[in-house]
């Protein structure tokens, strides 16, 4: 009988006896909520400060998510911690977090037009909030200010919090919740996987939930760092706090029209590149240069590749772009070419452009250097980073495998191993990278499709499907860097996109797989005999 | 059965002692096409005794003569794959030569970049060409541009069916399925050579019958036939079928293009009365469900009649580039589908192109397994098509074409030079040279002839090259190439310098 009650024990302590239902998913959704609740109450203290009206909305908000959050997480227990659960518990937090993340949005009236109804506004709120806790950047708000704006229509607690749930999304809020949850023990590490970006979730403590808090340090202390970098360089602190934001996240929301280009600042546009790239890079490496040696980055494989791939892609654009006289000499085409390789490759979304046909208005690029900047967007930054896209390591495994495939149908009888420089990538993980790129490849198609089925032009679809999964931001056609989403695509078309957000975000197992463990707990569904 | 691979042999040879057999088949053939594309000339063009028609001639038996003497001096050998793909690119090679010859000699193309071009989408079952009005061309130059397609067709269909050993890729995606040896398809050579040549004349000939009784005149018949069936494309006219306007032909040709498309093997078990095999042929009825389902929406989504929608998708799928109505100004869904499905092309084991049903329904396969292994780790899960096992191997094979095919399109993206093209006119362009569709989109308008720079015919020439030969069988061929090139450099001693 106690071997029978021991093994009825759950891993955070509970016993059969506990009122708690047993849930792991509404657990980690309600502690998730609890976790943007102090966000919330942030904004709206700096919407009080900024004298905007929409203070009490954003603290109702933040009532709203407390108490729902504190109901979830002390009503349930930690139950099943398979591998489905794992999925569909991070999967189903994401999903109620950002579309309840909308709520300040509805509730401000934030995406109010003249002749657009109740419901488009609600699935605008719910679009924007997708796009900043996916830190995709891509926008429908045509109501930002421009700098000295004297009577700006958004509030500066709205504006901020626009910025916030960027960098919410950015490390990821589950890592957030990993570091508080003792209790999950081993299966720590599966929760951070099943969000980290890239094929595998880098291990720098012993316990997971110490590799988390190390990792919200440092992105913290990246945070900082860069919004100084950004206010020496000539921001306002205002600014800086909000772009530092974005930065650190890869996020891409701006708090003007004009994003970065609104400063015409070479040397805000140098720091905003070094920080992209900054954040486009794997954090783990950051934390080793810092802790351990200095020569982590010449020896990473992965970002010597994204280094490479950064300057040859800014260096042919630049030079495309010098040969066409498509924005005038060769400083402007570096300029233009570099900050917006950086923005994609590191999956931000800044823009550099000062309005509409300007050099740095990329959709009015000739196709070549369009191509590169689509490649990029496919590509994006590196594992264990806050950048989105399908990731340099995957790339070069892909071409890896590639070269394996042509040995094979040349020797058919040849044992040939995928290698990374000397390394060998084990078959498990090969097999994972294959799958990830398969179901990719599947989801840019059939997005296609049915953006396009929905409304949206042909160049417009591909490229808002490829940049809706990696979280990029901008898309190329009407959706360019200088546009909004609202003209480009039809509202039910958005919604397709917004869901694509939330699966590249998740690396698409996740969302995926998340009907895997409520069908399976539905299908258990039946009269248990009572044991005790 | 003797194939190339099992021919009894007495001594293994140098990849390079097995040319001139390969090189010799490629000249003979290619000559053959020119000879009778000159005979043409001699009976329909008005200037049948000009110098051209009578170069045409002469290049034709030269290339028949030196061809014959090369395969008589070819040795018996085994043969393996890399060598078996060397040999086939060679081939190839020489075929597309006589052919950049011949159109040069004919004077009907402006450069010689333009020849190349013409020469290696007609070897490679393209259909893109530089010339803006084929109604212009003499009959010899536009018999030419669709009987070199026609013979590639056939060689194709060889290496396909196992009668030549697996010189292209796409090998392993043939379906497995046993039946009495008295109803193989391939049982020796010349039963194989007998069967794989008769279906695809038997479809020729229904087709220019059929052409012909739905309107068009024997020429015209003859060349729509050998374009259709080999999913070549090339047409009489700047508006391809659209210029006959009749729906019976649109509907003969959907047909054939159809046919075209399909497995041959597959074909071939449904005319032995083994309806049950065809009827479980995963890739068959992928390949029906694709037909029906992209019809419906060309039909509803557009502005096109039954008979044009049958056009465009049976010519985007099998990867032909027919076209008899201009798709390119329906909605973006519509183009979007086509686009699709000339990316996903024609069935293993035909004539056509493209990534293959075959592979898409593979790694649909793949991705379910995968997913489900990923819930639960320690399960052994089996591809199954047609209800028998995928071998891994050849499934590794499928995946990493999946992503060589990728690889190439990127690459051929990012090296084409296109400036008068948007993004999307650009992307298209590729997608239909690495299918060999030859179908560009742009502008909202649908058109086979291309005005490209003299680099983006070459990069163009090669993508048609790696989409036809499933891309790497060509990487193979250049890599042993390559290696040749670095042996014929002079050794460092390895000795004290004196």
């Amino acid at each position: 009988m106690l071997e029978r009650r021991a093994a009825r024990r759950t891993t955070d302590g509970f016993t059969e006896t506990s009122r708690r239902v047993p849930s792991t998913v509404a657990h980690i959704s309600g502690l998730a909520l609890l976790a943007i609740t102090p966000g919330l109450v942030v904004s709206a203290i700096v919407e009080f400060i900024g004298a905007g009206d929409a203070g009490w909305m954003i603290l109702a908000c933040a009532a709203i998510f407390g108490v729902l959050g504190a109901v979830l997480w002390r009503g349930t227990r930690l139950g099943d911690l398979a591998i489905r659960t794992i999925f569909a518990s991070v999967a189903w937090s994401w999903l109620l977090v950002s579309v309840l993340g909308s709520l300040p949005f509805i509730l401000a009236r934030t995406f109010e037009r003249e002749g657009v109804g109740r419901w488009i506004e609600v699935a605008d709120a719910i679009f924007e909030s997708v796009s900043g806790y996916t830190c995709t950047g891509s926008t429908v708000l045509t109501t930002l200010p421009d700098i000295g704006d004297p009577d700006p229509q958004v509030g500066h607690g709205i504006l901020f919090y626009r910025q916030l749930i960027q960098w919410y999304g950015g490390m990821g809020f589950v890592q957030l919740v990993v570091t508080v949850l003792p209790a999950l023990g081993s299966r720590a590490l599966g929760f951070m996987g099943a969000e980290a970006p890239g094929p595998t979730a880098d291990r720098l403590a012993p316990r997971a939930a110490d590799t988390a808090r190390i990792l919200w340090k440092l992105y913290i202390g990246g945070t900082i760092v860069m919004a100084v970098a950004f206010a020496l360089a000539g921001m306002g602190p205002w600014d800086a706090i909000n772009h530092s934001l974005a930065t650190a996240a890869t996020g891409g929301f701006s708090t003007y029209n004009d994003s970065i280009g609104e400063f015409d600042s070479v040397a805000i546009e140098v720091v905003a590149q070094a920080a992209m790239l900054f954040g486009g890079a794997n954090w783990a490496l950051h934390w080793l240069f810092l802790t351990k040696s200095r020569s982590v980055y010449s020896r990473d494989h992965e970002f010597r590749a994204y280094i490479a791939i950064y300057v040859v892609a800014t260096v042919a654009i630049a030079a495309r772009l010098t040969v066409g006289s498509e924005v005038g000499g060769f400083w402007s085409a570096l300029r233009v070419s570099s900050f917006n390789v950086a923005s994609l490759i590191s999956s931000t979304g800044f823009g550099n452009a000062q309005g509409t046909g300007t050099a740095g208005d990329f959709v009015l690029w000739s196709a070549t250097p369009l191509t590169v900047l689509l490649l990029l967007m496919v590509m994006g930054g590196m594992s264990g980073s806050t950048a989105g896209g399908t990731k340099v390591i995957r790339t070069r495994v892909l071409a890896a495998v590639s070269h394996r495939t042509v040995a094979v149908a040349r020797q058919p009888r040849a044992v040939v191993p995928v290698k990374l420089g000397r390394d060998v990538v084990p078959e498990g993980i090969v097999k994972r990278v294959s799958l990830f790129m398969m179901a990719y490849a599947a989801l840019v198609v059939g997005g296609f499709l049915v953006v396009t089925l929905l409304g949206g032009g042909l160049e417009e679809s591909l490229s808002g499907v490829i940049s809706a999964l990696g979280n990029m931001g901008p898309a190329l056609g009407d959706a360019g860097p200088t546009a909004t989403f609202l003209d480009a695509y039809p509202a039910p078309a958005r919604m397709v996109l917004a869901f694509l957000m939330l699966a590249g975000r998740l690396e698409l197992f996740a969302v995926l797989l998340m009907f895997a463990a409520p069908g399976r707990a539905l299908r258990k569904i039946r009269p248990h005999r009572r044991t005790f | 059965m003797r194939t190339l691979s099992t021919l009894p042999s007495k001594k293994r040879h140098g990849t390079l002692a097995l040319l001139p057999g390969p090189i010799g088949i490629g000249l003979a053939a290619g000559g053959v096409c020119a000879l009778a594309a000159g005979m043409v000339g001699l009976i329909l063009d008005p200037d049948r005794l000009s110098f051209d028609r009578i170069s045409e001639l002469v290049l034709g038996l030269a290339a028949i003569a030196i061809g014959i003497t090369l395969i008589r001096s070819q040795p018996e050998t085994v043969v393996n794959r890399a060598k078996a793909m060397a040999m086939f690119v060679a081939g190839w090679t020489a075929m597309t030569l006589v052919a950049v010859v011949v159109f040069l000699v004919a004077g009907e193309v402006e450069s010689p970049m333009d020849a190349v071009f013409e020469a290696v989408s007609a070897s490679t079952t393209t259909g893109f060409t530089t010339v803006a009005d084929p109604a212009e061309l003499s009959h010899s130059f536009r018999f030419l541009r669709v009987i070199l397609p026609w013979t590639t067709g056939l060689g194709v269909l060889m290496v396909a069916m196992g009668v030549l050993p697996a010189a292209i890729g796409g090998a392993e995606l043939l379906p497995k399925r046993r039946l009495g040896r008295e109803r193989q398809l391939v049982t020796t050579a010349p039963v194989a050579i007998r069967n794989i040549l008769g279906m695809y004349l038997v479809l020729t000939i229904s087709l220019v019958v059929g052409y012909a009784i739905a309107g068009m005149g024997a020429f015209d018949a003859l060349t729509y036939a050998l374009s259709t069936a080999s999913t070549a494309g090339f047409a009489n006219h700047a508006n391809s079928l659209g210029h006959f306007d009749s729906a019976a032909i649109e509907w003969v040709a959907s047909f054939g293009m159809a046919a075209a498309g399909g497995n041959l093997l597959v074909v071939w078990w449904g005319l032995r009365g083994r309806l049950e095999a065809v009827w479980r042929s995963t890739e068959l009825r992928l390949y029906v469900l694709l037909l029906i389902g992209g019809f419906a929406i060309v039909l509803l989504g557009g502005d096109l009649d039954a008979s044009d929608s049958a056009v465009a998708i049976t010519s985007m799928l099998s990867t032909t580039g027919l076209h008899s109505a201009n798709w390119g100004a329906s909605a973006s869904f519509v183009q979007a589908a086509l686009l699709v499905a000339t990316g996903i092309g024609a069935m293993s084991g035909s004539v056509g192109s493209g990534f293959r049903q075959a592979r898409v329904s593979r790694v649909a396969l793949e991705v379910r397994r995968a997913l489900r292994n990923l819930l639960d780790p320690h399960r052994i899960g089996v591809v199954r098509i047609d209800g028998e096992a995928v071998k891994e191997e050849s499934l590794d094979l499928t995946i990493g074409y999946l992503w060589m095919h990728g690889f190439t399109l990127a690459g051929l993206a990012l090296v084409m030079h296109t400036p008068e093209l948007d993004l999307v006119a650009s992307l298209s362009l590729v997608l239909s040279i690495v299918s060999n569709t030859g179908v560009l989109l742009s502008g909202g308008e649908i058109s086979n002839t291309v005005s490209l720079s003299g680099w983006s015919e070459i990069v163009g020439a090669v993508g048609m090259l790696l989409g036809r030969l499933s891309i790497y069988p060509v990487l193979i061929t250049a890599a042993g190439f390559g290696r040749w090139v670095s042996r014929l450099r002079p050794h460092r001693s390895i000795g004290a310098e004196v």
